[in-house]
């Protein structure tokens, strides 16, 4: 029995929603650890934030001056931006300038 | 218990493929096998996944990030981690639930792996081929000798004892590499053997017509919903405690929440296609449950060319999928008793599985026992469980602290604001739901009751508990967050 267009359509689809977006998110994870892992043969540190997660993280530091967990925060951003502006290799896509502009809190 | 003697450095992956693999390996069990194809036909086949992929990004993924980040954010297991955001006292007693939880499930989860193991067995005897096989009778008499479940029982705790002494990187993540791949690669040739049959594609039909009105009936959503939240096993203690041996610069949102939540989920698409077209091959009757697995299929092997072989596939991969989850199901409480015990590991993996293994014989004893369990655990106990991990990142630590501190940290892809009010507001309504609902359902029903007492009697017995424990003197190196983010 040839199966309807409707069919196919929806098994198509299904194996693209789930099996696409699996094996894609599983490549781009493992090539990920592969160039973490080489920049850490070159380095012992690399940077911990991409540049809009790093922005959020200070946003809420200068909001949230008094939480309890605002010390760790801080550490955690100071930590990012001594390794960016001490390191020549990075994981995320930091242009010179947004280094640069980079400030300890 | 405070001034244990401080023990050796904690363990950690070996790789980013073997955390993956044990994510998978955690949440692929029975429920992909043997539920999600059927109950994926019966409700409208492509509109229901439709309905279960909504649900699975608007639920599981960002729930499973929360629930791995805060163990990546912890290095702790489930008490550790309830400890260090609410700091010592009674209410610590959220992270025993989730305990006592695990513990039960895995009691009668541990003679369900029996049933794959002995079936996994008979395969490779080729017992389902051999002339004069009768599916039923074999299953019933099966189900009748309790000696032979207990002892099942026993050699499955037995052999998740051995493997999780040896560790998390020599015991757990050696196995899972191979064990989870090899499932797949089961079900890819089950799913080559049966395509290539005669009448295949009234399967296909079954699973993948799309039925749009479907999408307008709340039985498909509350069957979506459950599959979401049931097999991605959020919420249940897994992905904190898988979570908290990943290492420095790893990633959690990319691997543990939307591989982890589409993957899982990918193999029950690939079981519905190594499954259906071969049953509907040889006109069996569709089915749900141990009457799928140990019936309709055994029937069908010997109808088919080489279906010894393809029983072979079958039942091993099946057998990984249930032992894998159960492995990490034990996990959980191994990791957590470790550390909050003055035992090492060897002894806290005989303790704990010993403990298990007793538990289990009612369950071994009784398949209506399990079945009992099976309903009031997974309606109430596994729910209530969830609704203590998402409940504790949403309302007491705060989405946004562990999106800036874990989340987004070493990420492989960012997550924005929307998730905070995910993980505040709508999974814990949606927890709360879903026991509303079943409590509804089974209204006054014996089921019903004994989730009742299981929701009121785990909480009391969890505050009692560490009120106790942490009374005896402050544990070191915990932080108190009170009030939420936002």
């Amino acid at each position: 029995m040839p199966l309807p267009a409707e069919v196919l359509g929806m098994l198509a689809f299904t194996l693209l929603a789930f099996w696409g977006i699996a094996l894609w998110a599983l490549t781009r994870t493992l090539r990920q650890e592969s160039r973490k892992v080489e920049i850490l043969k070159h380095q012992d540190r690399m940077d911990t934030y991409s540049p809009r997660a790093l922005a959020d993280l200070r946003e809420w530091i200068e909001n949230n001056p008094d939480d309890p967990l605002a010390d760790r925060a801080r550490e955690r951003y100071n930590e990012c931006v001594d390794v960016l502006t001490q390191t020549d290799r990075h994981f995320y896509d930091w242009s010179d300038a947004e280094i640069e502009r980079l400030e300890r809190l | 218990m405070a001034d244990a003697p401080a023990k050796t450095a904690r363990a950690e992956w070996g790789t980013r493929f073997g955390f993956l693999m044990a994510m998978i390996g955690a949440m692929v069990g029975a429920g992909n096998i043997w539920r999600f194809p059927y109950v994926m036909g019966d409700n409208g086949g492509g509109a229901f996944v439709l309905a279960f992929l909504v649900l699975l990004f608007l639920l599981a993924v960002p729930g499973l990030m929360a629930e791995v980040a805060l163990g990546r954010y912890t290095n702790k297991g489930v008490i550790g981690a309830f400890r260090d955001v609410l700091g010592p006292g009674g209410m610590v007693g959220l992270g025993v639930i989730v305990l006592l939880v695990n513990i039960a499930l895995m009691s009668y989860y541990s003679p369900l792996i029996g049933w794959t193991l002995y079936y996994a067995v008979h395969s490779l005897l080729f017992t389902f081929t051999a002339s004069g096989f009768e599916a039923g009778a074999f299953m019933d008499t099966f189900f009748a000798n309790s000696a032979l479940m207990i002892g099942l029982h026993t050699i499955v705790m037995g052999s998740i004892a051995a493997i999780l002494i040896l560790g998390i990187r020599r015991g757990v993540e050696r196995l899972v590499v191979y064990a989870v791949p090899a499932l797949v690669i089961a079900l890819v040739v089950m799913t080559i053997r049966g395509l290539t049959l005669p009448g295949a594609s009234e399967g296909i039909t079954f699973m993948f017509s799309v039925d749009w009105g479907a999408l307008a009936a709340s039985e498909t959503w509350i069957a979506a919903l459950g599959q979401a939240l049931f097999s991605t096993g959020l919420g249940w203690g897994i992905a904190l405690t898988v979570g908290s041996y990943l290492r420095e610069y790893d990633d959690v949102p990319l691997g543990g929440g939307v591989f982890t939540a589409l993957g899982e989920s990918s193999i029950g698409i690939l079981a519905a296609l190594a499954i259906f077209p071969i049953v509907f091959a040889v006109g069996v009757e569709p089915d749900a449950g141990a009457g799928l697995a140990f019936v309709s299929l055994v029937q069908v092997f010997p109808e088919i060319p080489l279906g010894g072989l393809v029983a072979i596939l079958f039942f091993v991969g099946f057998f990984l999928a249930t032992f894998t989850s159960g492995l990490l199901i034990t996990e959980v409480s191994v990791t957590t008793v470790s550390e909050e015990t003055r035992l090492d590991r060897t002894q806290t993996v005989l303790a704990v599985c010993g403990g298990i293994w007793l538990l289990g014989i009612p369950s071994a004893y009784s398949a209506d026992i399990l079945d009992f369990l099976d309903f009031v655990f997974g309606n109430w106990g596994l729910p209530l469980a969830t609704l203590a991990i998402i409940g504790v990142i949403g309302w007491v630590l705060g989405p946004k602290r562990l999106r800036m501190l874990a989340v987004n940290r070493n990420a492989g892809i960012y997550v924005g604001k929307w998730w905070d009010p995910v993980i505040k507001y709508v999974i814990p309504a949606v927890m709360l739901f879903i026991m509303g609902y079943f409590a509804w359902e089974n209204f006054r029903e014996p089921e019903m009751i004994a989730g009742m007492f299981v929701l009121v009697l785990f909480p009391i017995i969890g505050y009692a508990i560490m009120s106790v424990v942490e009374g005896r003197g402050e544990k070191p190196g915990t932080t108190e967050v009170t009030g939420g983010d936002d």
